[in-house]
């Protein structure tokens, strides 16, 4: 018993030494530092080897996110294009919704379905894959944004009480993933809904709204009352987070 | 009858030479031995400081660490660390975790003392004064010789335990509350006792005493 526990003890101390800043922080591995001194003090960090994450599942602990480390001349070109995003959002509003970090990756998928991104808002980081659709790359940051955004105040973003301004027949899907409906085009007719993806859930649908309210700089014009109604939702709760916030 | 052999010429020199490697290999293992030989300790008391309220030395095997705290940084913080200085509950507790060149880690009052030291929960252990806030809105530089309070993986967290950077760490900003910095004797600090690959150090250093210049 003896020998074994001294075995045991042996083990736990010569644990691989992980002397890694930025792994002691947010516990990914692989990532070096590409810009920490922004004006909004959002720390950008890239993938310099590709890297496994687990998320809590129903079995167990698996190791289900995945993401490869970036061209550099991609990285380069992207990073501006998601600085001018991010600079939409205050130092002082970043805090309050929990974001501080943002990991530039490519190729990340979840369970190995394919994503813009992955908030966490409990490590204060989004994973963006830099290299997501060209055609929704910008918007797709804010609607990412949203999540963390929606994470950090769930309070405020009750999505019963977003459903109830849905048409009574409609059900969203379980997942956000659990069925085809992953279009991100602007609907030209929105019955309720901007995209196709927006229908997916409650939680998607309000990023949805988010991300064209943020992309589109508030110019917004739909005379679907159902949409009317969700845009109003989402500015009255911003607004609570910060009211000097900007779409 | 014994006939006496002389010694050749050649013999002689071997000996000679025999007797200088000796007491050369002596020397130096004495020499090498001494971790702290060439290590500068600073006497506090001959040193002139614009706010010795504000001084506290740590006494480690190598000499005196003299650090200032800033109050004005994080006043929670710098309270709590003066209370466990002043209470000397700080005194025989170990450097537990230790990283060459990068950081050294100490403070746990529960699971680090000398006479207890606990291998497998050191690093665990809490004050019995309860966690405080985090304060990291200050304007602070984690440059090399920063001091700063250990939390868990959460804010919010910080107790007793503290560590000190051997090199600057612009990503401990607005992350770790920090409490001061080290104005002499980062040198000791380099001396503190490591171990290659090993997350816990085994038979660490420990603190001799932890005091407040006034």
């Amino acid at each position: 018993m003896i020998l074994f526990k001294a075995i045991l003890l042996f083990l736990t101390i010569i644990t691989p030494l992980k002397a890694n800043t930025i792994y002691d922080l947010i516990k990914i591995p692989n990532l070096e530092i590409y810009e920490i001194n922004t004006e909004n003090k959002l720390r950008y960090l890239y993938a310099t080897k590709p890297f496994r994450l687990g998320v809590n599942v129903k079995y167990g602990h698996l190791k289900n996110i995945h993401c490869l480390n970036p061209n550099k001349k991609t990285l380069d070109s992207k990073y501006k294009i998601i600085k001018r995003n991010l600079n939409r959002y205050s130092s002082d509003f970043l805090k309050r919704i929990n974001l501080k970090y943002i990991v530039l990756c490519e190729d990340l998928s979840i369970a190995k379905i394919n994503t813009a991104g992955i908030p966490n808002n409990l490590i204060r980081t989004l994973i963006l894959d830099i290299e997501f659709n060209e055609n929704y790359f910008e918007r797709a940051i804010h609607h990412e944004v949203f999540h963390i955004i929606s994470d950090s105040y769930k309070e405020f973003f009750n999505e019963n009480e977003w459903k109830d301004f849905n048409k009574k027949n409609f059900e969203y899907t379980k997942c956000s993933t659990c069925n085809k409906k992953w279009d991100l085009a602007l609907y030209s007719e929105t019955k309720g809904f901007l995209t196709e993806y927006a229908e997916s859930t409650a939680s998607e649908d309000m990023a949805e709204v988010f991300s064209h309210l943020m992309f589109y700089q508030n110019k917004i014009n739909s005379d679907d009352p159902i949409i009317n109604k969700k845009i109003k939702f989402i500015k009255k709760n911003i607004l609570k987070i910060d009211n000097n916030f900007k779409f | 009858m014994i006939k006496k052999i002389k010694i050749s010429r050649s013999e002689r020199i071997i000996l000679i030479f025999i007797i200088i490697l000796g007491v050369f290999s002596l020397t130096s293992l004495i020499i090498i031995k001494d971790k702290c030989l060439f290590v500068k300790n600073y006497n506090p008391s001959n040193i002139q400081f614009d706010n010795p309220q504000n001084i506290a030395v740590l006494n480690a095997e190598c000499g005196n660490v003299i650090i200032e705290l800033y109050p004005n940084v994080s006043p929670n913080s710098v309270k709590r660390f003066k209370t466990l200085i002043r209470s000397g509950d700080y005194n025989d507790v170990a450097f537990h975790r230790v990283i060459e060149n990068k950081i050294i880690q100490a403070g746990d009052l529960e699971f680090g003392k000398r006479e207890n030291l606990d291998y497998g929960r050191v690093g665990t252990g809490k004050s019995g004064l309860g966690t405080i806030q985090s304060e990291t809105d200050g304007n602070f530089k984690y440059k090399r010789g920063s001091v700063g309070l250990v939390r868990s993986f959460q804010m919010n967290t910080e107790d007793s335990q503290f560590f000190i950077t051997l090199k600057d760490e612009p990503l401990f900003e607005g992350e770790y509350t920090p409490v001061g910095k080290v104005l002499y004797g980062i040198e000791v600090l380099e001396k503190i006792k490591f171990i290659h690959k090993m997350h816990i150090v085994p038979r660490p250093d420990f603190i001799n005493s932890f005091k407040m210049l006034n």
